[in-house]
C-alpha cells in the first residue's frame, strides 16, 4: 500500500495556480524528495498533504485517509516540520518535546521512552534544559524533527529541513533521515539542494507548479539524452559570449569555474580544435557525466 | 490522554511563556497603578481653582463681604484685576474663567432692601465646566444673601430673595459628590477590557507570526482545546490584575467595596468572555501583531467613548444610545459602579447579568466557530 497517493492535484490562490495536475505516489519506508527552485510549489504541496490547505481539484490520500474529509485521522498519524522554525523559542528543549507529546496525546511513560530514543540520535540530551531560542541552527532543526517524531508517526513531511543549516549539520541531518527510513518511517522531504536530491530514493522535479520529472535519482540522470561537456577558461565571461554564438544560450549553463555545454551529438575533435583556434583562451573541453543539477536545469527548459 | 490534559498542558505552556517576559509584570502591576493614579485624579467633573475676576464698582462693606465669601474655599481663586479692565477682555486674555461684576449701587440697594443685580460673565468654551462654575457661583451668592438676612433680621426689612420653599437635597451613596467614586469603577472596567482584549488579540497572531501556529495546526488538538488553553491564562491574569486594581484603589482613594466580592468576580468573568472573545476574533482574522493592535485599539476606543465613562449615555442622541446599549463595556461599567459604590445585590443586577451573558455567549461562540485550523 502506498503511504501517499496524490492524483491530479491542483491548488489555486485566487487566480494564481500554485500547483496544477500533480501526481505523486510514495511507497512505505522511502525517502521521497520534492525538488524545485523557490516558488515551484513545494510548500504548497506539503501543506496540502498535511491538510493545512484546501485544494480545488484532484485527490490526496494519506495513509489511506482522504485529506479533504479525514484531516483529524491524518494529523494524528503524520509528523510535519514546516519550513520556518516553528517551535517555542522561549521554552526549553525538554518543554517543547513534552508539550508536543501532550498535544499528540502520547502518555507520559511512552513519552519518556520515545524521548530517550530521540535524544540518542539527535544528541540533544545535554541541552535538554536550554532555551530553544539559544540553540544553533542545526540543533534547532534536530529538535524540530524530534518534535515531529514524538508521536511515532508513520509518515513525516519535512519542508526544506536543512535550509540555512551548516554543511556538517546537513550531513548529520541526512544520516538521521536514513536511520529513520531504516526504522520503517516514510519521509517526504523538499529541498532546493541538488546534492540532497541524490540521497533520496525517489524524486519529483517540480517547476512552476508542475511535475517535470519523476523517478529515482539514477533513473532521472540516466534518462538524460545527449552529451555534456565542461569547458574552462581564464575568462569565463568571454568564453560564455563566444559559446553563445556557437551553440546557443539555451544549451549553456555557468557552473562556478566552468561552463556546461549541452549537445545532442558528440562534439568532434575537429570542432573543438576549431573553437580553440578561434578562441585561444579556451583551456579545456571534456565530456562529463551529467549531475542532478544539469538534469534539472535541462528539464526546466 | 484526556482532553483536560491537553488543555492543562496548554495553560502551563502559556504561563511559562508569559511569566518569562518582564512585560507581563508591568501589565499586571504597573498598568493598574498608572491608570488609577493618572486617570483617577485627572478624570473628574469636579471643578476646582476657577480663576475668578471681580470688578467691584461698589466698594461697600456688602461688596467686600461678598468677595470674601468667594475667596474662601478652593473652588475659586480670585485673580487681581485693575479698575480699567472689562469682563470680556479678562476672559479673552485668559486671565479669568469667570468675572463677577458688582454694580455701583449694590451695597446701598441691598441695605434698602431694593432689588439689586449682579453680573456673572463666564467663559463658555467648555460648556460643562462653565455650567458647573455658574452653579457654584450662584450657590455662593445665595449663601451670602442667606447669611446676611439672618444677621440683620432685626434691623432692616428682609430683601425678597429667599423663596418660600427651601429645597434640601440629599446625595445618596456619595454624599460628598466625590468624583473618584464614579470614575474609579470606570477605570477598573476599562483596565479589564484593555488588558484582556490586548492579550487575546495578540495571542494567536503572535504564534502565526512566529510560525508556531502552523505546527500547532497539524497536531490533533481540537479548536476548543486550543482556545481554552489560550484564554484561561488570560482570564486568570486579568482577574489578578482586577484584584491589584481594587487593592490600589483602596490604598490610594480609600475606595471600599460596598457590595459582594463574589458578585464582582462573577460579573467580571462573564464580561471577560466578551472581551477575550473579541480579542481572539481579531487575532484569528489578522496577519500581524500590528494589525491586531490597530483593530483592538479601534474597537476599544469606540467601546470606551460609548461607555458613559466620559459623557453620560443619557446625554447622547437616541441612536447612539442604542449603540451604547449593545456596548458590553457600558453594562460592565454600570455593574461595577453599582457593586462598588451602592453595594447592589446579584438579584438587583439580574438584567445586566442576562445582557452580559448573552453578549459573552454570542461573541465568544462566534469567535470559536469562525476560527479555522488552516493556514
Amino acid at each position: 500500500m502506498n503511504v501517499l497517493k496524490i492524483k491530479e492535484l491542483s491548488v489555486r490562490y485566487g487566480s494564481v495556480e500554485a500547483l496544477s495536475e500533480v501526481d505523486l505516489e510514495v511507497q512505505p519506508a522511502m525517502v521521497y524528495g520534492i525538488i524545485g527552485p523557490d516558488g515551484a510549489g513545494k510548500t504548497t504541496l506539503m501543506r496540502s498533504i498535511c491538510t493545512l490547505l484546501p485544494y480545488q481539484e484532484g485527490s490526496i490520500e494519506v495513509l489511506g485517509y482522504d485529506a479533504a474529509s479525514q484531516a483529524k485521522e491524518i494529523r494524528a498519524r503524520i509528523g510535519y516540520m514546516p519550513q520556518r522554525f516553528s517551535l517555542y523559542q522561549d521554552l526549553s528543549v525538554q518543554q517543547n518535546l513534552r508539550f508536543f507529546a501532550r498535544l499528540f496525546k502520547v502518555n507520559h511513560a511512552e513519552m519518556l521512552k520515545r524521548r530517550e530514543q530521540l535524544y540518542k540520535f539527535s544528541r540533544l540530551e545535554p541541552f535538554a534544559k536550554r532555551l530553544t531560542g539559544n540553540l544553533s541552527g542545526g540543533m534547532k532543526q534536530k529538535l524540530a524533527l524530534s518534535c515531529a517524531l514524538i508521536h511515532t508517526p508513520e509518515l513525516i513531511i519535512l519542508d526544506e529541513p536543512t535550509f540555512g543549516v551548516d554543511p556538517v549539520s546537513r550531513v548529520e541531518f541526512w544520516q538521521i533521515l536514513h536511520q529513520l527510513k531504516a526504522d520503517g518511517i516514510s519521509i517526504v522531504v523538499s529541498t532546493p539542494y541538488m546534492d540532497e536530491a541524490s540521497q533520496c530514493d525517489k524524486i519529483v522535479l517540480l517547476h512552476k507548479g508542475r511535475v517535470i520529472g519523476q523517478g529515482s535519482p539514477a533513473e532521472t540522470i540516466s534518462g538524460w539524452k545527449g552529451k555534456l561537456y565542461s569547458l574552462t577558461s581564464r575568462d569565463l565571461q568571454k568564453l560564455y559570449a563566444f559559446l553563445q554564438t556557437k551553440a546557443g544560450k539555451d544549451n549553456l549553463q555557468l557552473f562556478g569555474s566552468e561552463i556546461h555545454l549541452f549537445s545532442e551529438q558528440e562534439l568532434s575533435s575537429d570542432k573543438i580544435a576549431d573553437w580553440q583556434s578561434e578562441f585561444p583562451e579556451l583551456e579545456s573541453c571534456v565530456e562529463i557525466k551529467p549531475g542532478m543539477e544539469d538534469v534539472f536545469l535541462r528539464m526546466m527548459q | 490522554m484526556s482532553s483536560a490534559g491537553v488543555i492543562t498542558s496548554f495553560i502551563k505552556k502559556e504561563f511559562r511563556q508569559i511569566m518569562r517576559s518582564r512585560e507581563m509584570l508591568i501589565v499586571l502591576f504597573a498598568l493598574p497603578a498608572v491608570q488609577l493614579l493618572v486617570m483617577g485624579f485627572a478624570v473628574t467633573n469636579e471643578v476646582k481653582n476657577l480663576r475668578l475676576g471681580i470688578l467691584d464698582y461698589d466698594r461697600s462693606a456688602s461688596s467686600r463681604d461678598l468677595i470674601s465669601s468667594f475667596s474662601s474655599g478652593d473652588r475659586f481663586q480670585v485673580v487681581p484685576v485693575s479698575e480699567s479692565d472689562n469682563a470680556a477682555e479678562l476672559i479673552s486674555a485668559w486671565k479669568a474663567q469667570l468675572v463677577l461684576v458688582i454694580p455701583p449701587d449694590f451695597g446701598a440697594d441691598y441695605q434698602m432692601g431694593r432689588q439689586s443685580s449682579l453680573q456673572l460673565v463666564l467663559d463658555g468654551i467648555d460648556g460643562n465646566s462653565a455650567a458647573v462654575a455658574n452653579s457654584y457661583a450662584a450657590g455662593v451668592i445665595a449663601d451670602f444673601y442667606q447669611r446676611q438676612s439672618k444677621t440683620r433680621l432685626h434691623r432692616a426689612p428682609l430683601p425678597r430673595l429667599s423663596p418660600g420653599v427651601q429645597l434640601i437635597s440629599q446625595m445618596s451613596f456619595n454624599p460628598d459628590l466625590k468624583s473618584s467614586l464614579n470614575t474609579i469603577p470606570g477605570i477598573i472596567a476599562i483596565l479589564v477590557t484593555v488588558t484582556s482584549m490586548m492579550l487575546s488579540a495578540i495571542s494567536l497572531v503572535k504564534e502565526k507570526e512566529l510560525g508556531t501556529l502552523e505546527q500547532l495546526m497539524v497536531t490533533p488538538v481540537k479548536r476548543y482545546q486550543l482556545m481554552a488553553g489560550k484564554l484561561i491564562p488570560y482570564l486568570i491574569i486579568t482577574l489578578v490584575q482586577l484584584q491589584v486594581a481594587i487593592l490600589l484603589a483602596g490604598l490610594i482613594f480609600g475606595l471600599e467595596l460596598a457590595g459582594s466580592y463574589f458578585t464582582l468576580i462573577l460579573f467580571s468573568v462573564v464580561y471577560l468572555f466578551t472581551s477575550l472573545g473579541l480579542g481572539i476574533l481579531i487575532s484569528s482574522r489578522v496577519n500581524s501583531q500590528q494589525q491586531a493592535m490597530f483593530f483592538s485599539w479601534f474597537i476599544m476606543v469606540v467601546m470606551i467613548l460609548l461607555s458613559g465613562f466620559f459623557v453620560p449615555i443619557r446625554n447622547m442622541p437616541q441612536s447612539i444610545q442604542w449603540i451604547s446599549f449593545i456596548n458590553p463595556l457600558s453594562h460592565y461599567m454600570t455593574v461595577l459602579r453599582e457593586i462598588v459604590v451602592k453595594g447592589s445585590s446579584l438579584a438587583q443586577l439580574s438584567r445586566e447579568l442576562w445582557i452580559l451573558s448573552a453578549s459573552g455567549l454570542l461573541v465568544f461562540g462566534f469567535s470559536v466557530l469562525s476560527f479555522r485550523k488552516r493556514v
